[in-house]
Parts: C-alpha cells; structure tokens; sequence
C-alpha cells in the first residue's frame, strides 16, 4: 500500500512536469496553430470542391463530413504518442541505462507522462477548436451522453494505442535511427486513423483493413460515436472491442520489450 | 565549379556508404516518406471513388498535380534537407565553425553534407504518380511538354530550396529556425491540389508570395492544355529570384554570424 | 616579416537582453537591447615563422575568441589581424588554405565515417595532391599511430584516439599556420606525452607557426619557448616561459606519503621541510638548486615512501601575482611592455 503510494506520488510529479516542457515553446504553440489552420483549411476547401455536385457521399452531408474532419483534427493529439522519439533518444545517449536502474514501473511511468502530455496538447487544441469553429463552421455536438460515449472510447483507443507503440518503439532497440520509423508510423496513422476519410467512405475491404490496426481506435472510433455516424446504442459494444484491443496491445508490448531489451547496447562513452 | 562538383560527388558517395551501414534505416526512410505520401493519396483515392470530379479535375488529373509538387519536393528533401538543421546541429553546438575554416563555401559544405535519403522516397512517389496519370490521361508528350516537366521540377525544387534558404538563415538570429521555417514550408501543402478549389486569396498566396503553385498546379495545367497554364513559364524565373534572394540572405546572415559567434 | 601580426584587436560581443515570454520575444525583435562583453580588448602581438606560442588564460580570458579571430570564423570588433598578409575574416577562403585548426572542445571529423574517410574528404577539399596526401597517411601512420585506426568510424573512438585522429584532420594539408584550442583537454598523461611529442616533431620540422591554448601549464613548457598570458581579454604578458618559469616556477611543493612514522630527515640544499603529518610530509624545493629526482631520492633512501605528489604552479595563481606585480621589477620583456593598451 505504501509502495503503492510512493509510485502514485511519482507518477503525480511525472505528470505536472509536462506542462512546464510545452511552456517552454511558446513560439511552437503559436506556429502550430498557424500550421493546423493551414491543414484544416486544405481538407474544408477540399471537402466542398467534393461537395460541389452532390448533397451527400456515402450517405454522409457535407456539413457531417465536415464535422467529422475537424473533430478528428481536434482530437488528433490521442495519436501522438512520443515513445518511438524518446526510446531511440535515449538509447542512443545511453540514458536507458537509468531508466533500467529506476525503482518503478518503466512502462507505467511512460504511460502516465504520456497521457498528462495528452491533456496538455488537448487543451492546447483549444484554439485549434475556436478557429474551426469560427473559421470553418465546425457545429459541435451538444448531447452530453454522446460526449460521455466518446471519452470512455478516447481514452481506451488511446490506452491500446500507447501499448502499440510501445511494441513499435521497442524496434528502435534495433534500428539506430528513429526519426525515419517515427516519419513512418506518423505517415501510417494519417490515413489508417481515419482522420481524413470516414471509416464508411472507404470500400469495405480497406474498412476491414484499417479497423485491424490499432490506429483507429483512437481517431476513428471515438470521432464516429462523438458525430453520431456510430449511433450511440452501439457504445457499450464498441467499448468492449476496445477493451479487447488494450488487452491485447498490452501482453505483446510487454512480451516484446522483454525480448527487445535484451539486445541494449549502449553507445558512446 | 567542377571541383565542386566532384567534391560534391565524394561527400554522397561517403554517405551513401554510411547509409548502406546502417541498411535498416535507409530502407525505413525512404518507407517513411512512401508511406506519409500513401496516405494521403489512399485518401484521394477513396474520396474520388465517390465523385466524378473535384472542380473538373479528375482523379489522374489531380494525380498528376499531386505528382509534380511532390517530385518538387523531393529535390528539395535530397539535396536541401541540412537546412532545417543548420540552427538545432550546428549553430548551436558551434560546429558551424568548423564549416568556417574550411577552403570551401559554407553553404555548399552545409548541404553537401548531407544527402537525405528519405527525399529519396518522395522521388519515387512523384515519378510513379507523373507516370500513372501521364498514362491514364493520354498526355501527348511534345518537346514543350517535356521540357515544361523538366523545368516544373527543376524550377520547383529551386524554389523549395530558396524558401527552406530564405527561412533557415533565421537561425543566425534566433535559436531555432524550424518553426519558422515550417510556417512558409508548410503552405506546399496546399499546391498537392488544383488551385481551383481555394479561394482567390489563396491562389493568390500560391502564385505569388510562396510560388509552389508555379511547381505543381499551373505546370499540371500546362500539360493538360487548360488554361492558365502558361503562366507556368515563370516558374523558372520566380526560382532564379528567391534563389538569389535566398543566397544574399545567407551572406548576410553569415556576416552576422562573423560578428556575433555562437 | 612576421606570419602573424596582431594589431589592437578587440572583440565586443552583444548580448541581446531577453524578457520572459511571447511579448519579450517579440519586443526583443523589433527593439532589442544589448549588453556589451569585451571579450578580447586592443591586444598585439606578432608571430614569426617556426615560433611555437603558448596562449594562456583562465577561463573566460578570451582564448577561444582570439582563436576564432585568427581564423577567420568571427569579424573583429576592432584592430587588425594579418596572417601570412592576408585578413583572415575578408579573405576567410584563401585563409583557410594555409591554415590547420583544432578545437579541442568539438571534432572536425564526420561521426560516422571511418577515419579514413574523413580523411580523404578533407584531403580533397584543400586539394592535396594524391601522391603527397599518401605520404602524409603513411607518416601519420607512424608519428600518430593511425594505423589501426583507419577503418574505425569516429564515433567508436576513445577520446584519445579522437584527439589523435583530429590532429591528423588539422595536418594532413601541411598548413603554414596551426592554431590548436585545448588540444589536451581531457586526455590522460601518456596520450598527452605523444600528443605533444607529435606537435613538436610535425610542427617543428615544417616550420609551421604554432598558437597553442591550454590550461595545462605542462603544455607549455613542453612545447613552447614563447608564451602570451591574458585575463579579461587583455595580454598581461607576453614573454619568454623562462621568465614566468623562473618567477613563478621556483619553488614546487612535493609530498611523501610513507608507511612508518615520519623521522628526521636530512635534506639535500635548496629544500626545506614544510610540515609533517601523521605518515605524511611536505618539502619546497628550488628547483634551480636541486631537481625533483634529487629530493625524491634523498627522502626515499631514508624512510619508506608509499606515494608521492608534486604540485604545480598553478595558473590563477600566477595571473594574480601578476597583477600584485610580481613581474613589475625586472621580470616584463620590453615587448611585453609594448603589448600593453595604453591607458
Ligand atoms: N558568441 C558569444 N557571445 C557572447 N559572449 C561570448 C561569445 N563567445 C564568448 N563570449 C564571452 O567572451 C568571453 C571570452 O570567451 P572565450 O571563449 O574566448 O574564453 P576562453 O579564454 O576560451 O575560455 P575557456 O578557457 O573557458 O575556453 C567570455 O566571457 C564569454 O562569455
Ligand atoms: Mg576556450
């Protein structure tokens, strides 16, 4: 119990050091708000010119469409996951070595700073919010239930997510570079997240495809049940695959990095 | 000139041996950019399976936009990738200095020093794109076309480039030039598509503030006789320019760098 | 005529003031304030060809920066430099030619190339002509002991392996003039003992004019006839060693640590007992009258000695008795007079 204690204490301290880090960049925060606008506008213009001639695809308007795009945007932070970046920085500093000598959990200690930086960007998101808001006629869901639906499915989606990238991070005990495996996974969950297509726009082959990574658990998923494309009956089931799919991420993310750290080398001297 | 040029020829095949060392991660990084373009482009693909047409382009059409800003971009990303770390690699841990006491020109050194392989990637893309949508539309290659292919690539790597330059020599002043960077880089995004579908502000932007519209939009207009597609001829001009600008600023940068050290 | 010739060379730095924050950044751009630093103030000297000249000074003295002037890499504030007749920022390229550079705190070297490699790069970048450039390897082979070290990338280098591969890098063009900052910096004795051997051999045989920092005082009196002392940027000295070395390097302090308890001993002139500890003694010697070997061995035949050490004159130390003067009556060369800023 008093372990318990102290490891939840390390974990609160973890957690508050975060937003320290992002107030560092402030100049960051302002481009990136800048560069999301940028995005955001590219898929709104797109969108319409889609729109031009037809009153719905895939049974979807254009103002549903809309929303799911910019939502997804919003809440895309629920796929940032820094482990791959921190893994190889680490490796090769040779820091890893404290990490292994640590007294706690290392992969609850990553998992705590992780979700407290995803708190932090999604509250950083807030004026990404307002511009899609005022800029680009974003209407927000208004039912509290289905907002209840969509935080329950964020944060399971997000959980099995780390422990994905926690099985893909452990690949940087292999590779010397990481940026190009971050550039890589980054690149994948773009279009397998489903944040700039509806899962239902797509033939249902590619549906399948996609809802067998991982990556839509985050974007997808939760984003569907938030604009109702998934109606909100359908939660309970859709937490449950969830739930499935954390569990699952968590035995192979363990079982690998126990396989993968033996290979540490430390480099440099 | 040609001293340079084989001294340039010595640094890649140094790298590429580097590269080959590290076999994993060359192969990684070309994926990666394959796979950040696939994307994108599965993307197009789904949506396009649902309407004839975006504002008259059809999918090849916008195919061979797509194609054109991104074999641009991939000049940009193999010969011009050291830029974006001149501030974070070498002006902040002083190794700029060492480029300084050299017999060679800083600015040739600093990209020289780093081919990126993972342009290497964006490079197949835009050849498999500019090929599939060459051959779906039917294209009549003349000479003109070709040379206008050859110059909206060439053109437009030189204008990705001079932007990057432009933006990069920041970091003689500030820390870290990256974001800055990317708030000009960044606005490509919009020329992966037929200008058409922005509104006027926008093309305005494109075509002539941050020209990447000369490298994708109006030479895809070019080659597929529509209108406007003329204006594709300045592109080699607007690249000349910003290239000119963008070496001056770099002097001017490097003089400022001679007074103020790190 | 003198290859180096150094005239009322100040440097000033600006440093931009920041407020905390988005708006003190912005307000930095558009109106920034500065506070000045002199870093290097009005100093002379000239450096004739062959001459090896320790640069010395504690930390912050403007070492670096000086060096960076000389080569080009930054503009002067003021003054005037000439190497070789040329200005070294102006004509940096030409310049650069003729010179060889170590910074002993980063590597010139490519991290992940073999030394070989990098090497080669480098060879072609100062157009050493292929046949030369193999004579070089080959000697450096030997004097450096390169051999084995060809194939190894430089990031798998100890920092001694480094260092000796970095010297390679600032050589292999045969430069006429070699500025070398801390290049023993971090290195244990017997790397430092090669590294100056191989510094006085190459440098030495070629005529190349040397300018070498350090803080390690043994640097420069393995190396250099000549040394230039500064603090706060400005030269306090510029002299033979002898002199700093008769003033300052007199009397060294040497203490045994023994097994049994400490006797009486009898000591050889010119050394004189300091105190006595429990297993443990401390003797001054000068070391005109006598040597260290001396005393170690008039001790040691009399008791039991377990350890040793002898401690130099250290270089804070000698800049403050500077400045109390102790160079004031006699010691000071004229053109170290000369070299000081007129008031
Ligand atoms: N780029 C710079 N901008 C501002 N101030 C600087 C810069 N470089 C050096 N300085 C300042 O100039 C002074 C001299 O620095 P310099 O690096 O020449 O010292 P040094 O004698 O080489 O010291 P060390 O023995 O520590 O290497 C220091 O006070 C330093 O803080
Ligand atoms: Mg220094």
């Amino acid at each position: 119990m008093r372990a318990l204690r102290r490891d939840l204490s390390i974990y609160l301290s973890i957690f508050g050091m975060t937003p320290k880090v992002f107030m560092a960049y402030q100049l960051w925060f302002w481009i990136g708000l800048v560069l999301n606008t940028i995005g955001m506008a590219i898929l709104v213009f797109f969108w319409r010119a889609v729109y031009a001639d037809t009153d719905s695809v895939a049974a979807l308007s254009l103002q549903q469409t809309l929303t799911y795009i910019l939502l997804a945007q919003i809440f895309f932070p629920l796929t940032d996951v820094d482990l791959i970046f921190d893994f190889g920085f680490n490796l090769r500093e040779g820091n890893i070595i404290h990490f292994l000598l640590r007294p706690i959990n290392f992969q609850g200690m990553y998992y705590v700073q992780n979700l407290s930086s995803l708190m932090m960007r999604l509250i950083l998101q807030i004026p990404i919010a307002v511009v899609a808001t005022l800029l680009f006629g974003l209407q927000w869901p208004t039912d509290p239930a289905t907002w209840g639906a969509f935080a329950v499915s964020a944060l399971l989606g997000f959980t099995a997510l780390f422990f994905f990238h926690w099985f893909l991070a452990c690949l940087t005990f292999y590779t010397t570079e990481v940026w190009g495996l971050g550039v890589l996974i980054f690149g994948m969950s773009l279009f397998l997240s489903g944040s700039l297509v509806p899962l239902t726009m797509m033939p249902g082959w590619l549906q399948t495809v996609v809802l067998s990574i991982p990556f839509a658990q985050a974007i997808a998923v939760p984003v569907s049940l938030l604009t109702g494309i998934t109606p909100l009956i359908q939660a309970p089931l859709v937490w449950l695959t969830q739930l499935a799919w954390v569990t699952g991420m968590w035995l192979v993310s363990a079982l690998f990095f126990r396989v993968a750290v033996r290979k540490v080398t430390v480099q440099g001297g | 000139m040609t001293r340079y040029l084989s001294l340039y020829w010595l640094f890649l095949t140094q790298r590429l041996k580097v590269l080959m060392e590290y076999r994993a991660n060359f192969i990684i990084g070309a994926l990666s950019t394959i796979a950040l373009q696939a994307s994108s482009i599965l993307a197009i693909w789904v949506v396009m399976r649902q309407v004839p047409d975006l504002n008259g382009w059809t999918y090849d059409e916008i195919l061979l936009v797509y194609g054109l800003i991104t074999l641009a971009k991939s000049i940009n990303h193999m010969f011009a990738d050291n830029l974006w770390t001149l501030g974070r690699q070498y002006i902040r841990s002083g190794g700029f200095d060492r480029f300084l006491v050299r017999p060679i020109d800083p600015l040739f050194h600093l990209l020289a020093d780093r081919f990126c392989q993972d342009g290497v990637g964006n490079f197949l893309v835009g050849v498999a794109l500019v090929v599939k949508a060459s051959v779906a539309l039917g294209i009549q290659w003349t000479l003109l076309k070709a040379l206008m292919l050859v110059a909206a690539v060439v053109s437009g790597g030189g204008i990705f480039i001079a932007l990057n330059l432009l933006t990069c020599v920041t970091s003689f002043w500030i820390v870290d030039s990256v974001p800055v960077t990317r708030l000009v880089f960044d606005n490509h995004l919009f020329a992966q598509y037929p200008l058409t579908i922005y509104p006027k502000a926008i093309n305005i932007l494109l075509t002539w503030i941050v020209p990447y519209g000369l490298a994708s939009f109006y030479p895809a207009s070019y080659l597929l006789d529509r209108s406007l597609g003329n204006l594709a001829w300045a592109a080699p001009v607007a690249a000349a320019l910003l290239l000119f600008l963008g070496y001056r600023f770099w002097q001017f940068g490097l003089k400022h760098y001679g007074s103020t050290g790190t | 005529m003198s290859v180096i010739e150094v005239e009322n060379l100040t440097k000033v730095f600006k440093i931009p003031q920041k407020d905390p924050g988005l708006g003190g950044a912005i307000k930095g751009l558009f109106a920034p304030r500065f506070q000045s630093k002199t870093a290097v103030d009005r100093i002379n000297f000239r450096l004739d060809r062959g001459e090896i000249v320790g640069y010395i000074g504690v930390n912050g003295a403007g070492k670096s920066t000086t060096i960076k002037m000389l080569t080009g890499v930054l503009m002067p504030t003021g003054g005037s430099i000439r190497v070789l007749g040329r200005d070294p920022h102006r004509q940096r390229i030409d310049n650069a030619r003729e010179i060889g550079v170590v910074f002993g705190q980063r590597t010139q070297l490519w991290w992940d190339l073999a030394l070989i490699e990098s090497l080669n790069l480098i060879a072609r970048m100062y157009d050493v002509p292929p046949a030369r450039y193999k004579q070089m390897l080959d000697e450096f082979s030997q004097t450096l002991d390169l051999g084995s070290l060809l194939k190894v990338p430089v990031r798998n280098m100890s920092l001694g392996q480094k260092m000796r591969s970095e010297l390679a890098a600032a050589l292999i063009h045969e430069p006429k003039v070699v500025y070398l900052d801390e290049p023993t910096i971090g290195l244990d004795l017997i790397v430092k003992e090669r590294i100056r051997d191989f510094i006085k051999a190459e440098c030495g045989s070629k005529g190349m004019t040397v300018m070498l920092t350090t803080h390690d005082l043994g640097d420069i009196e393995q190396l250099c006839r000549r040394v230039i002392i500064i603090d706060e940027g400005r030269v306090i000295y510029d002299g033979p060693i002898e002199t700093i070395k008769k003033k300052f390097g007199k009397f060294r302090e040497i203490t045994f640590e023994t097994t049994g308890l400490v006797p009486s001993l009898s000591l050889p002139p010119g050394c004189e007992l300091l105190s006595t500890g429990d297993r443990k003694v401390t003797l001054r010697f000068d070391r005109i009258q006598t040597t260290a070997s001396q005393v170690a061995s008039a001790v040691m035949k009399q008791i039991e000695v377990r350890d040793f050490s002898l401690s130099e004159p250290d270089l804070a130390n000698i800049v403050k008795q500077i400045y109390n003067g102790a160079l004031d009556n006699g010691g000071v060369e004229p053109e170290a007079a000369d070299a000081r800023p007129a008031p």
